[in-house]
């Protein structure tokens, strides 16, 4: 028995690219297999399913709490257990922009904090490099083995309605969000039963393996001991760092685990201290070394930059990268492609005006119904004016903030991001997503995990998929 | 090891080991309630668990269960001792078996369940707490079965061992307050029998003394007994054997803990129920408790000092 009716209310958006189904109406191939088990799956089993992943997450304990009351609830990140998924041909060009994109941006911070060919030659404004408070003078003429900055990024993209993918932001510091990425296939693999294999999903579960082999290599000890710092059980991206030290088999840390010693970093083992070697941190740079930066951070590690400084220890990733993510240096981003590896972008930037431009600000002011303006140094969708929605004393209250300071703002238009099928309320209906591939960057070059984490605004017609904003997140599948 | 994970894993089995005795101290009052609310009262149960300025107080059996499985302000409710137990899991989760995770992960999320606390008013309460007391068993059947014999296994049995004998030690000195307001033999012989269902050691007593409640055979069974896994004498044992491993293995520096042990180890072998007898139990128990917090800060000064 065919259930037609679940297809039923699936109204396409205007001007806006559906994964499942071209314009007019027609089922794309890589969507066939998982189609056709739908309409021979009732919407009671369905919805049997959709409660089966929930009850999967909380038992295994991928959740955060909520600090509420002072009673803490344990909350899980919203799952649509329908999986977005992608043909390999989108993939490997996927792939080949996002190498192409972290190659050029790990120059860029090599070249950044030692020669700055770049500012020299007048592709990227010094001011807009030297007015960053991402951009980590510590850093200057420091050398990190191998010269790699950037070892792991979640570049985020979304495909717009004319089918092709952009970049909206590089994610340099410390991209989260890959447990899901795994926790979502392992639930797909619960609630799909027999359906990976028949669609040929590109597996993501070595991600740990490669990850770990990668951070190995990073250091110039023979048998490195590698570490992950985490700021503690309150972080809400908790589950994460316990789970990637769990399978990767390394120790998760927290600050005062550690001490500095002659520039050395040691963990405290109840057999006495134990050196480190790598450190991959979850903590922010401004929290790393209460010595050289916020005086008041109790998550990190008095003398770790003095001991990074001395070769003694790789910091994953590297400290100050975050100039190269900033929202106004992300326009300059096709031009450090073209700069340092001559070579024609892959994957294309979103159209970005910078408010520090008089024009550009007067362009964004007349315009603004189409816009939306953020924060350079903003993330986590926060801080940002969507101006399609906002009210007209909103706009004026928001410029007011800009014309403070035009140059810590950009707009670009708002953007059509595409849909895919969601499974909500005992229907299908199209939800606004996004893509967020993890590439790992080793001296033997950059490995990419086939998929990622696709963010979903499960609210209707919303374009914000930030967890913290009501977004959830689907499995991804790239099929062969 | 990392000091605070070792730390991690004896607290998640010293807030583990502390619930079970609680569950099996409020199963076996309850039915005792039932024959004689006089003699086995609550209110002794909630002033040995809560702080000293708890103004909490009842003596309806369900209400008293309530509070001290679910009540955030009472530290040693069911709840709040998961809650902590789980944490110290949570930070340690490379270290201990995925089954014992989940274990308690799943504990923790029964008892959050907001439908139950209406659940301990419609049930059977006996039926409540065994389901409760499963989780319990759950969890120490997962370490014995999955957890592998290194320091973490040690870790996690000087936490129990630890909490088992200042549990026992504490349900002794509340019955023996309770025995003191009493003169009547028979009531005594009930608070006897009482002690022994609370520590598991009943049946025990019967095969060996019959059913005729002694104080000095109780006594013997509860403090001395050599083989019997709720005796003081086994934990103190085992507590020391698990120390001595994780001394050969170099995860714990000497210091004065051997001394420390040895001391305790031989004041529970050695003490005969004379001996007992003539320095009072009530004083045996106190300098039994002051040896086990003597031992407990040293290890704690070995490891955990947040000074280094």
């Amino acid at each position: 028995m065919q259930h037609l009716s679940l297809f039923s209310s699936y109204d396409l958006l205007k001007d806006t690219w559906d994964e499942m189904y071209s314009s007019d109406f027609k089922l794309r191939d890589q969507y066939e297999i998982i189609s056709s088990y739908l309409k021979h799956t009732s919407t009671d089993e369905l919805t049997k399913k959709e409660d089966l992943s929930k009850q999967l997450f909380m038992n295994q304990g991928v959740t955060f709490t909520v600090y509420n009351d002072e009673k803490g609830i344990e909350k899980i990140f919203p799952f649509d257990i329908l999986p977005r998924i992608i043909k390999h041909e989108e993939w490997e060009k996927i792939e080949a922009g996002i190498k192409q994109r972290i190659t050029a941006l790990n120059l860029f911070l090599k070249d950044i904090y030692h020669d700055q060919f770049i500012l020299k030659d007048k592709i990227i404004p010094s001011e807009l490099v030297y007015s960053c408070p991402y951009f980590l003078r510590e850093m200057k003429n420091l050398t990190p083995p191998h010269d790699i900055y950037v070892h792991i990024t979640g570049v985020d993209l979304i495909r717009n309605n004319d089918g092709e993918f952009y970049v909206l932001e590089d994610n340099l510091r410390t991209p989260s969000g890959v447990s899901y990425m795994l926790e979502n296939r392992e639930i797909s693999k619960r609630i799909f039963p027999g359906i990976l294999p028949k669609c040929n999903v590109l597996s993501v579960s070595n991600y740990p393996n490669i990850l770990y082999e990668k951070l190995k290599t990073c250091s110039n000890q023979p048998d490195p001991n590698v570490v992950l710092l985490t700021p503690g059980i309150y972080n809400s991206a908790y589950y994460e760092h316990t789970t990637l030290a769990r399978l990767m088999g390394i120790e998760l840390v927290e600050g005062s685990d550690l001490v500095v010693k002659d520039h050395i970093v040691f963990m405290k083992t109840t057999f006495g201290l134990k050196r480190v070697d790598v450190i991959y941190r979850r903590v922010d740079d401004d929290f790393l070394d209460p010595l050289e930066f916020n005086a008041n951070s109790i998550l990190g590690v008095a003398g770790i930059m003095s001991a990074y400084r001395k070769g003694n220890v790789t910091i994953v990733n590297a400290p100050g990268t975050g100039i190269a993510d900033d929202k106004a240096v992300y326009t300059f981003v096709p031009d450090m492609i073209r700069y340092y590896l001559n070579e024609e972008p892959i994957l294309k930037n979103i159209e970005t005006y910078q408010l520090g431009k008089p024009k550009d600000l007067e362009y964004v002011k007349n315009n603004i119904s189409k816009m939306v303006i953020k924060k350079t140094d903003g993330s986590g969708g926060y801080g940002m004016l969507m101006g399609h929605e906002a009210s007209e004393k909103d706009i004026e209250d928001y410029f007011k903030t800009v014309d403070k300071n035009p140059a810590a703002f950009i707009a670009q238009p708002i953007l059509k991001l595409s849909t895919a099928p969601c499974y909500i309320d005992g229907q299908l209906s199209p939800r606004c997503v996004d893509l967020r591939p993890f590439a790992i960057y080793g001296p033997d070059g950059i490995e990419i995990c086939p998929g990622g984490l696709t963010r979903v605004a499960l609210k209707k017609g919303s374009l914000v998929v930030n967890s913290s904003q009501g977004g959830g997140s689907k499995d991804t599948w790239v099929i062969k | 090891m990392l000091s605070r994970v070792a730390n991690n894993l004896m607290w998640m089995n010293r807030y583990m080991e502390r619930g079970y005795s609680i569950l099996r101290l409020l199963k076996v009052n309850f039915s005792a309630n039932q024959d004689s609310p006089e003699l086995f009262s609550w209110t002794p149960i909630i002033k040995n668990y809560t702080d000293v300025d708890t103004s909490f107080q009842t003596e309806n059996a369900i209400e008293c269960i309530e509070f001290m499985i679910f009540n955030l302000d009472n530290p040693n409710s069911i709840i709040n001792l998961v809650t902590k137990s789980r944490e110290n899991a949570r930070s340690a989760q490379e270290h201990i078996p995925r089954e014992l995770w989940l274990g308690i992960n799943s504990y923790f999320l029964y008892l959050k369940d907001t439908n139950l606390p209406d659940k301990l008013k419609q049930q059977d309460p006996i039926v409540f707490l065994d389901r409760l007391l499963n989780y319990q068993l759950l969890h120490y059947g997962n370490i014995d079965i999955t957890q592998e014999r290194g320091a973490a296994y040690y870790f996690m049995n000087v936490g129990k061992f630890l909490e088992r004998v200042i549990q026992i030690s504490d349900f002794t000195s509340m019955k023996l307050m309770e025995i003191a307001k009493t003169s009547d033999s028979l009531e005594r012989s009930f608070h006897w029998k009482n002690l022994l269902l609370s520590v598991g050691a009943y049946q025990l007593y019967l095969k060996k003394y019959k059913s005729s409640f002694q104080e000095d055979y109780v006594i013997s069974v509860i403090f001395q007994e050599q083989l019997f896994p709720k005796s003081l004498y086994y934990c103190v044992n085992k507590l020391s054997s698990h120390i001595n491993e994780l001394i050969l293995t170099n995860e714990l520096v000497k210091n004065d803990l051997e001394f420390l042990l040895g001391k305790l180890e031989s004041t529970i072998k050695y003490t005969t129920i004379e001996n007992i007898n003539e320095q009072g139990l009530e004083n045996f128990i106190e300098s039994i408790k002051q040896d086990i917090r003597n031992i407990s800060m040293s290890i704690n000064n070995v490891y955990f000092s947040t000074k280094s």
